[in-house]
This record gives C-alpha cells, sequence and structure tokens, in this order.
C-alpha cells in the first residue's frame, strides 16, 4: 500500500517537473538557436548568433554588473543575518519560534508592494530625509532613491529572511560542549567563533548564500521601482528582450547563459556538501 | 510601468478575503473537541471561535478547546483583522458571484491603456449608465503593449490605446479591427483637423481619444526658465544627475534627432547612430527613465527637469505653481493616442460602446479636464472652461504645431534603434 503510495507521489512529481520545468526550459533552449522575426516572435534560421552577441561588451558589462551586485547583496545579507541568527539562536526556547515567525511576517505583504514602501521611504519628500532634515544634519534633500545604493537596500532587505533562516537553524543545532571545551583550553572569543563557531556553521552560511545570491541576479523589479530604470540588469535585459524588445531568440540565449551560471553555482554548492558530508563521516 | 498594473493585481489579491479558511478550520475545532471529551460540550463554548488546533508552527498547547491563553488567535494569522464581518457578507458575496458567472460574459470589458489615461471617474459613470464593469489594466510604453498583444494574437482585450505609430504598424500587420462607426452616434463630434492623419486615413481602425505634445518641464525654484529654451539645453553641464526622461525609445530618440537637425522619423543608420552618440553625452545628466507617473515625481522632488508630456505638465502646475512648460525651439513632438480595437477582441461590442461614451462631449471635457492633455472633440472643447482652453500647455498655438512632428512607423528600422535604446540603458 505504501508502496502504491510512494510510486503515484514520485510519478506526479516526475510529471509536474517534466511539464512545467523540463519542456518549457527545452522551449527556450531551442528558441536561442533561432533567428528573430520582425512580425511573429521567432522566425526558422538555426544559428548560434544569439550567443555570440552576447560577447558584445555592454551585455557582457551587464553580466558584471548583476554578478556585483548579486555578491554585494549576498555579503551584506550575510554580514547582517549571521548576528541576527546569532543572537536569535540565544533567546529562550520558548520565545525563539515567535521570534522567527516575526522575521518572517514580512513575506505575508507582497514583495513588490514592500518595495514601493521602500521608495517612499526614500524619495526626496520621504521619511528618511524628513529625518535627517528635522535632525539638522543635511539641509537640502540628499539623493537616495535611483541611485545603486537604493537597489542595494532593496536587495538586501527583501532577501535578508533567506539568509537569516538558514543561518539560525545552522547555529541553532551548533552544540555548545565545543564552544566550552574551546574556551577551557584558553581560546578567546575571537578564537572560539573563528576555529569552532564559524565552522560548524559554514553549511549555514552556504545555503544562506546560494539562497541570496540566486535570486538576486534573477529579480529585476526592485531595479526597475529604486533604480529608476537605469543600470540595467540581467533580469531586466531578459524582461526587456521579452517584453519590449520582443528578440524571444535573444532573450533565450541570455536566460540559457543565466541558468547556465546558476546551475555552476548550485554544483559548487552540491560539491561542497558533500565535501562538509565526508568530513563528518571521518571524524565520525 | 508593468509594475503599477502588477500592483494592482496584486492589490485585489491580497484584499481578498481570508474568511473562508475560518469555517473550515471552526468546524476541525468542533470535531476535535468531540472526540476529545467523547461528545461532551467544551468547557469554554465561546472561546471555540477564536482558538486554533494546530497552528503551523505549533504554538499553545495544543488542545483547542482549552483556553490557557497561549493558543493562537485566528486574528493573529490574519494580521490583526477580525473575519466576523465575513459571515454578515458571505451570501452577499456569493450572490454576486452567481451574478457574475450568469451575466459575466456581457458585463464586462477588459480595457488596455496608460496609467492614469483613463479617468476612474468616467469609468465609474460608464458602469454606473451601462452595467458593464471595466477592467482597466496598464503599459508604460507601447512596445510592451504590442507585446503582450501580439503575444495573445489579438485577443484578451477589448480596447487599446495605441500612440500613433504604433496603430500604423498594427493595422498594416492586421491585428486591429476595423471599428463600425454607426454604432458611434458621437463620432460626429470630433474635429475635422484631428481625423484622416497618415497613420490611419479614414479612420477605419483607430479613433483619436486625446492628443497632446512632449516638451520640455522645468522646475523654476531650481532652474532658471531662460536657461532651458531647446532640446538642446538639456545637454548642459547644470543638470547632471537631475532629469527625468521617459521610458520611450521613440520619444528620446525624437529629442536626439532634433537637436541634429534630422526628422524624428527617420531610418538611416547613420543618422540613428549619431543620435545614440549624443545620447550618451546626455546620459550623465540623466536621473532616471519613467513614463509611468512623471507627475509623482516632480511634485515629491525627485525630478527638477525633463522631458514630459503636457498632460503629467499641467497636472504639476496644478500643484506646483513655479513648474513650467517648455516649447523647444527645434520642435516639440505631437502625438495622439486613439482607441483601437484588437482584432480578436472578445467583446468587440461593448467596446464600440465604451468608445462612444468616451466620444459623448461631457465625458471628453471630463477626460480632458483630468488627464491634462487636449481632446480632438471640437463639441467637448466648447465646453472647456476658458482657462483651458487658453491654457498654452495644454493646447499649444498654431506655431508651436506648425514646427511640430508626429512619429510615424519607421518599419524594420525599428530593430535599430532598439538596439542602441538598449546598448544606451546597459551604459
Amino acid at each position: 500500500m505504501a508502496n502504491y503510495f510512494k510510486t503515484s507521489v514520485i510519478l506526479l512529481l516526475s510529471f509536474w517537473l517534466a511539464v512545467f520545468v523540463l519542456v518549457p526550459n527545452l522551449l527556450v533552449l531551442a528558441a536561442s538557436f533561432l533567428g528573430r522575426d520582425e512580425s511573429g516572435f521567432i522566425n526558422w534560421s538555426f544559428g548560434f548568433d544569439n550567443y555570440l552577441r552576447l560577447f558584445d561588451p555592454i551585455y557582457l558589462r551587464v553580466f558584471g554588473h548583476s554578478l556585483g551586485l548579486a555578491l554585494m547583496t549576498t555579503l551584506t545579507c550575510l554580514g547582517l543575518g549571521y548576528p541576527f541568527a546569532y543572537f536569535l539562536a540565544q533567546f529562550r526556547t520558548s520565545l525563539r519560534p515567535v521570534l522567527l515567525t516575526l522575521v518572517v511576517v514580512p513575506f505575508w505583504t507582497n514583495s513588490l508592494v514592500r518595495t514601493y514602501a521602500i521608495r517612499s521611504l526614500l524619495a526626496a519628500k520621504g521619511l528618511v530625509n524628513n529625518a535627517l532634515i528635522a535632525i539638522g544634519l543635511i539641509d537640502e534633500p540628499v539623493r537616495l532613491l535611483y541611485t545603486r545604493s537604493a537597489v542595494l537596500i532593496g536587495m538586501v532587505y527583501i532577501l535578508l529572511p533567506f539568509m537569516i533562516l538558514p543561518l539560525y537553524s545552522a547555529i541553532e543545532k551548533l552544540d555548545r560542549r565545543f564552544v566550552e571545551a574551546a574556551a577551557d583550553l584558553g581560546a578567546g572569543r575571537l578564537r572560539r567563533f573563528w576555529h569552532v563557531t564559524l565552522p560548524l556553521t559554514l553549511p549555514g552560511v552556504i545555503a544562506g548564500s546560494v539562497l541570496v545570491f540566486m535570486p538576486a541576479l534573477g529579480l529585476f523589479y526592485i531595479a526597475d521601482v529604486l533604480g529608476g530604470s537605469r543600470n540595467l540588469l540581467v533580469g531586466n535585459f531578459l524582461k526587456d528582450q521579452f517584453l519590449d524588445a520582443r528578440d524571444w531568440p535573444f532573450g533565450a540565449a541570455a536566460s540559457m547563459v543565466l541558468i547556465g551560471l546558476l546551475f555552476l553555482f548550485l554544483s559548487a554548492y552540491a560539491y561542497s556538501l558533500k565535501r562538509f558530508a565526508a568530513k563528518d563521516d571521518r571524524q565520525a | 510601468m508593468f509594475v503599477a498594473a502588477e500592483m494592482r493585481q496584486f492589490q485585489q489579491i491580497f484584499t481578498r478575503p481570508f474568511g473562508l479558511a475560518k469555517g473550515s478550520l471552526c468546524k476541525r475545532v468542533e470535531r476535535e473537541c468531540k472526540d476529545r471529551h467523547t461528545g461532551m460540550d467544551c468547557r469554554y463554548p465561546e472561546h471555540r471561535e477564536v482558538n486554533l488546533g494546530h497552528p503551523p508552527w505549533r504554538l499553545g498547547s495544543g488542545n483547542p478547546c482549552r483556553n490557557d491563553g497561549q493558543n493562537l488567535k485566528l486574528t493573529t494569522l490574519t494580521g490583526g483583522i477580525d473575519l466576523r464581518w465575513f459571515r454578515l457578507i458571505a451570501p452577499l458575496l456569493i450572490l454576486s458571484l452567481c451574478c457574475t458567472i450568469v451575466h459575466g460574459k456581457e458585463q464586462e470589458i477588459r480595457l488596455f491603456g496608460w496609467s492614469d489615461y483613463l479617468v476612474q471617474e468616467v469609468l465609474d459613470r460608464f458602469t454606473l449608465e451601462t452595467g458593464i464593469r471595466v477592467i482597466y489594466t496598464t503599459y508604460e510604453s507601447n512596445e510592451s503593449m504590442y507585446a503582450k498583444l501580439k503575444l495573445l494574437d489579438g485577443g484578451g482585450y477589448d480596447l487599446a490605446i495605441p500612440s500613433t505609430y504604433f496603430i500604423d504598424k498594427m493595422r498594416k500587420e492586421g491585428m486591429l479591427q476595423p471599428i463600425d462607426k454607426d454604432k458611434l452616434p458621437h463620432y460626429k463630434n470630433l474635429d475635422p483637423r484631428q481625423l484622416d492623419k497618415p497613420f490611419d486615413p479614414g479612420n477605419h481602425y483607430s479613433i483619436p481619444y486625446l492628443w497632446g505634445t512632449t516638451g520640455i518641464g522645468v522646475y523654476t525654484a531650481k532652474f532658471e526658465l531662460r536657461t532651458i529654451q531647446t532640446w538642446a539645453d538639456l545637454w548642459k553641464p547644470m543638470f547632471l544627475g537631475r532629469l527625468l526622461l521617459p521610458n520611450d525609445m521613440r520619444e528620446v530618440f525624437h529629442v536626439a534627432f532634433r537637436v541634429l537637425g534630422f526628422s524624428g522619423n527617420t531610418t538611416d543608420p547613420a543618422q540613428i547612430r549619431s543620435a545614440y552618440a549624443l545620447l550618451k553625452k546626455l546620459l550623465p545628466n540623466v536621473r532616471l527613465f519613467n513614463s509611468d507617473a512623471a507627475d509623482v515625481l516632480f511634485v515629491t522632488g525627485e525630478a527638477d527637469a525633463g522631458v514630459i508630456w503636457n498632460g503629467a505638465a499641467h497636472r504639476i502646475q496644478r500643484e506646483e505653481p513655479a513648474f513650467r512648460y517648455v516649447y523647444p525651439a527645434e520642435g516639440v513632438i505631437i502625438w495622439m493616442d486613439s482607441l483601437v480595437i484588437p482584432k480578436n477582441a472578445p467583446h468587440a461590442e461593448l467596446a464600440h460602446r465604451l468608445i462612444d461614451f468616451l466620444l459623448r462631449p461631457d465625458i471628453a471635457k471630463l477626460s480632458s479636464e483630468k488627464v491634462g492633455s487636449a481632446t480632438p472633440n471640437a463639441e467637448a472643447v466648447k465646453l472647456l472652461s476658458p482657462e483651458l482652453r487658453n491654457d498654452t500647455t495644454v493646447y499649444p498655438s498654431d506655431e508651436v504645431l506648425a514646427k511640430g512632428e508626429y512619429q510615424t512607423d519607421i518599419g524594420a528600422s525599428i530593430t535599430i534603434y532598439t538596439e542602441y535604446w538598449e546598448k544606451l540603458k546597459a551604459e
């Protein structure tokens, strides 16, 4: 009976993945080798032109921008998220679920709506500027909106929970006795953190970084709303190809490259997980 | 902007009542009470309503009937919103749902237009008078409107409002259906000077809705008016990081063409390339590209000068008297947005009714007043207050119009434009 259940669930899942993930991606792959058509969407000419066009320095720069921004986002999230998760794990056990729920509460509001909220915070006559003027730090509103920092703030705000949650679960599982043993052996705070806490929570750091980095590469509306449609990112570029320029094959080629990049990162992640598992085995 | 339309959709989703979940949870609570107490009643029946059995994150004691103050209240789940009202209006909701199912097919019209372009008051009045519900979806650029309609093969929407050159293009590609003027008794109100234009001779496919100009808007509290009288002035170093440009490829290129002395509709690749080179020099001055809510950006102090549609300029002037709209000496951009019915519109009949409604003088007057653009409706112009009729921002003088230029379809050259436009944005 259980076996039937298992088989049917697996079948259903495979069917789901095949129809909604595999086939669409194969279609994108196929489109990326075809040509653009002015009045339709594609014409049936086969070639690698779309991929070659991507090597234009302008588009390489778009990819470079996006990678840089995603990296900055990940590092900022890590810098903010690690202490956050660490202190979260120090609270009473009965309080922790409530605090975790509070981390998740913002998800009840759509991220686009929250991005608009950030826009009104950062606006020239927004809360941040008004507060700074009221304190007397500045006389004229500072241009916060439509800058790269605005995009970075938005990205970090939206993606921070994805960093906190895996970090929290890694830090919570951390066996205190190791830290205590290190303290007994005379290690200072910094050494305890660097040689004991950090290595033991590294899987959480990596998982969080992957969870932040990958969406950061693809998000386009934050750059649109907070960046003022300047400094194109890969996500915006893809959206423009499909919606505005209607160059589907070119857009498809660019998204294949993006998928390839993500695949690379994921395999690096899987490899690192395997290494951790091997290490654990050896220690056991 | 695409985002504005999406926002509206999300708002609809998020204001949808959460109440349905409540009924099911309450039932569950009741059943569990009986199981546990072998049919006996709970000790605190009044708490049954608000207690949850097992919230997903397992807060509370787990016994739904015992009120020990730890059980999660349902209102916590819904963010503090009390859902008792739902029981009261549930029958009404179900009734209205049934009505929509029964009459849905004839009671709804899907409109695809620029944001802030159809006045909600006008649409509400239409619904009130005819009982037809209007679903208004917005787009930020002609290109994205075209791409969506193309994808839907001229279906999905009943009415769209493309600009001149896109009407030309869509008409030639057979994406539009002819408009039956016998169904439009108010068609006669239109000013003949605004009809029979080259992008749609005889107006077989398009009915003018509003027309206007694209010029320079400047906040005179920040910049002196005399320093900015031509398109070329936008390149002055004093505007470093201050300008707002429309997120519209044709408009931005048009500006550069006029500075270089070319036609705004050029198809010469060399001219397009030199316009791109010129625009690249303008980029340091550009703060953002936006076509969604230019007026809001000026009023909230995000932009101090820029290329702007006269309708938005008129709306800003109502709030900021120090704001001025300038007709650049090189010649202004003139545009006209017309109502068209896509080829496979599901409710073409209703679309005709809405077009005729919009052509009614009192309604056209209202649209022009609220949007701040000029109406092509001669009868409506007569009804306008002299203030608005003589406002040169909205109704420019004949000399200005004589120097201005419409945008027309540029055919396959659009790919050259697109390529340079992308390079410009990626810069």
